[in-house]
């Protein structure tokens, strides 16, 4: 994938850069607003990862100015910014998905590849299949290998959302905000406790395993292989 | 001149605009009385005129050379005068006044003054000319008079005004000082200084409580501010030297696992920044500034979420979580904080009891919605209810259970931001906490 860096802290720069060339991406890097502007509006990119307090011209503006020159590329604010106001805002300039610092990188990752292989929105497709899994999300019916499988609304949403994004990994915090609504971290393992009764309900007797965990990232749901 | 002071530059203008209209009413009256004497001049020449007139007619020329001389004579009355119609004087001493007929001006020489007297003159019958005069000083004396105490009024009022107007500015002046001393020690660092504020409740007391009310505010942000401070620095410098001490005894012995240390260390920092987070989100939260997003939200149904979400980990961690709940209990709020606070008090609940506890969550709606979160578990001691909201108290025996000990300060921060009251009480046993709305 190719990816612009917008990021005018040089540390935190080198260190994204090099982390997202590690995981296969080919990336380039922007340490101010005007150059960060030129590069987005000029080359191709799959996603842009914009930090939101730049010198110069500022991420708002960056935003802006792109939306209104209908470049469609999605965007990932980075920002040390975390109040409701400020996520809204930044969501409403047109940016596609919202981190807040400091971050673990596997969450960051997560949401770069969540964004870039976003299905366009018109057209969303009715029914999901992984493997022998299947969810009619219009019936709201799931079976796996033809057998009707009863879950809760909580876990269908669950479900439904790690099935839109198979084969990638989603985060606690991801999972959180788009299943519960809830923009905070709580300390109790809701997340944990929630897949794994899902786990329990869709691999009945000795069905492989779908939703894998990845270590300090989050989940994956795939195929068997 | 350039007048620095508000006061004393509003009394100058007062007190001008007050003196030129003084000497405008000073000129408006002067022209009128003056017209009003001139009037009355000419129309007492005119009068004595004509009684001469008819006096030839009653008692011939003798009858009129008879009354001119006498009347010339008699000090304080007019001037007359009588000639033949060949012109030569006959009578009175305006006789020599050689005046035309009708209105004319004659100027008579008194020692070294000139004296100007106003002349009718009309023609008798038999061809004779009468002269009536009069000195129009006398008009011109009342017309000074009447200008004289224009100039005295207009003296006074300036005087005075600007005397008035230097006094009042002087108290005005006074109180601006004190207030502009109060702004200067208060910039100086000194944020307990007070406006002085007087009984009187006029402007510039009302502007000095308006001011103290929006220190007030600020010294309160500034409290929370430095509270805030004290308490990152306080209690995240536990947990940041035992990550230290963690990585200098990992770097000290060669042979260590250098995987492990580094997934302790970053829990750690999880925890730390955690804790920093929910700091810094109860700051936000007591600044109030989250107000201005209220919606009407329904709190049973934020209860039904939270029960629904959090009761499979309850369950697994052998606790019961059950909701009751009659109807619905709209409020004013924001719902992303009030779920916040409800997780709180739930997970509050479920970390503080032991296996086999249940928590109830009760919301009531109608007049006085509330919600509440009761537990049957230990409890705890009556005396410590009102520190437990504290940032980073903690009970003795629950230190060794996870948490924060911001829990509850992030409660209380979102009921007080809805203006809510929280309480605690003993649910014999157990532990409720209370959050009644207004």
């Amino acid at each position: 994938m190719k990816l612009l860096v917008v990021e005018d802290d040089a540390a935190v720069g080198e260190h994204l850069v090099r982390s997202l060339k590690e995981a296969g991406h080919t990336v380039d890097h922007a340490a101010n607003g005007r150059d960060g502007l030129m590069l987005a509006g000029g080359e191709s990119y799959d996603v842009i990862l914009l930090d939101r307090m730049l010198p110069g011209v500022d991420g708002m503006t960056i935003l802006r100015t792109l939306r209104s020159s209908s470049v469609r590329t999605p965007i990932l604010i980075v920002t040390s910014l975390d109040g409701i106001d400020d996520r809204v805002e930044g969501l409403e300039a047109g940016g596609d998905d919202y981190l807040v610092k400091p971050f673990a990188f596997a969450e960051l990752l997560a949401r770069v590849n969540a964004l870039a292989r976003r299905p366009p929105s018109q057209g969303a497709p009715t029914v999901l299949q992984v493997g022998d899994l299947r969810v009619d999300i219009l019936k709201r019916a799931v079976t796996r290998g033809g057998n009707r499988i009863e879950i809760q609304p909580r876990e269908f949403q669950l479900l439904d959302y790690l099935m839109r994004h198979t084969g990638r990994v989603v985060t606690r915090t991801m999972l959180l905000a788009a299943v519960w609504n809830f923009h905070f971290d709580p300390k109790t393992n809701i997340v944990e406790t929630h897949i794994s009764r899902l786990r329990g309900k869709i691999n009945r007797g000795s069905d492989p395993e779908l939703i894998h965990t990845v270590r300090g990232a989050g989940y994956c749901l795939r195929e068997p292989e | 001149m350039k007048v620095r002071s508000i006061s004393l530059r509003l009394a100058l203008i007062y007190t001008t605009a007050f003196a030129v209209a003084v000497a405008v009413l000073g000129v408006v009256m002067l022209i009128a009385t003056h017209a009003a004497l001139a009037d009355q001049f000419r129309t007492r020449i005119q009068a004595e005129s004509t009684a001469l007139a008819q006096e030839y007619k009653i008692e011939g020329l003798n009858g009129v050379l008879q009354a001119v001389q006498e009347r010339d004579r008699t000090p304080g009355a007019l001037d007359y005068g009588l000639e033949s119609p060949a012109g030569a004087p006959l009578a009175g001493h305006l006789a020599q006044a050689k005046a035309p007929l009708g209105w004319s001006n004659y100027s008579v020489r008194q020692g070294d003054k000139t004296e100007v007297e106003r002349l009718w003159a009309v023609a008798l019958p038999d061809g004779h000319r009468l002269i009536v005069g009069d000195d129009l000083e006398r008009v011109e004396a009342l017309d000074s008079i009447v200008m004289g105490g224009f100039a005295l009024a207009l003296c006074g009022i300036v005087a005075l005004g600007g005397l008035g107007g230097y006094w009042l500015s002087l108290g005005v002046q006074r109180r601006f000082a004190a207030m502009s001393a109060v702004a200067e020690a208060i910039s100086d660092g000194d944020l307990r200084q007070r406006m002085a504020v007087r009984e009187t409740g006029d402007d510039l007391d009302q502007l000095g409580s308006t001011v103290n009310r929006m220190l007030d505010r600020i010294a309160a942000l500034m409290d929370s501010l430095r509270q805030v401070s004290n308490d990152v620095a306080h209690d995240l410098r536990t947990p940041l030297t035992r990550l230290r001490q963690r990585l200098e005894a990992a770097l000290a012995s060669p042979d260590s696992d250098a995987r492990r240390t580094f997934e302790a260390s970053l829990d750690d920092l999880d925890a730390i920044l955690q804790t920093f987070a929910a700091l810094l989100r109860i700051a936000q939260i007591e600044g109030g500034a989250r107000r201005a997003g209220f919606r009407q939200v329904d709190l049973s149904e934020i209860a039904a979420l939270v029960v629904e979400s959090f009761a499979p980990s309850a369950e697994e961690g052998g606790r019961a979580l059950l909701i009751e709940e009659v109807g619905p209990a709209p409020i004013d709020g924001d719902r992303e904080l009030l779920t916040q606070m409800l997780v709180n008090l739930v997970e509050n609940g479920l970390n503080h009891t032991p296996v086999g506890a249940t928590v109830r969550v009760i919301v009531a709606g109608g007049a006085a919605p509330s919600l509440t979160v009761v537990d049957n578990g230990p409890g705890a001691p009556a005396q410590e209810y009102a520190k437990l909201f504290d940032r980073f108290y903690r009970l003795e025996h629950s230190r060794s259970t996870p948490g924060s000990g911001l829990g509850l300060s992030l409660v209380a921060a979102v009921a007080k931001l809805h203006g809510a009251q929280v309480s605690l009480y003993d649910a014999a046993p157990g532990l409720g906490a209370r959050v009644s709305f207004p």
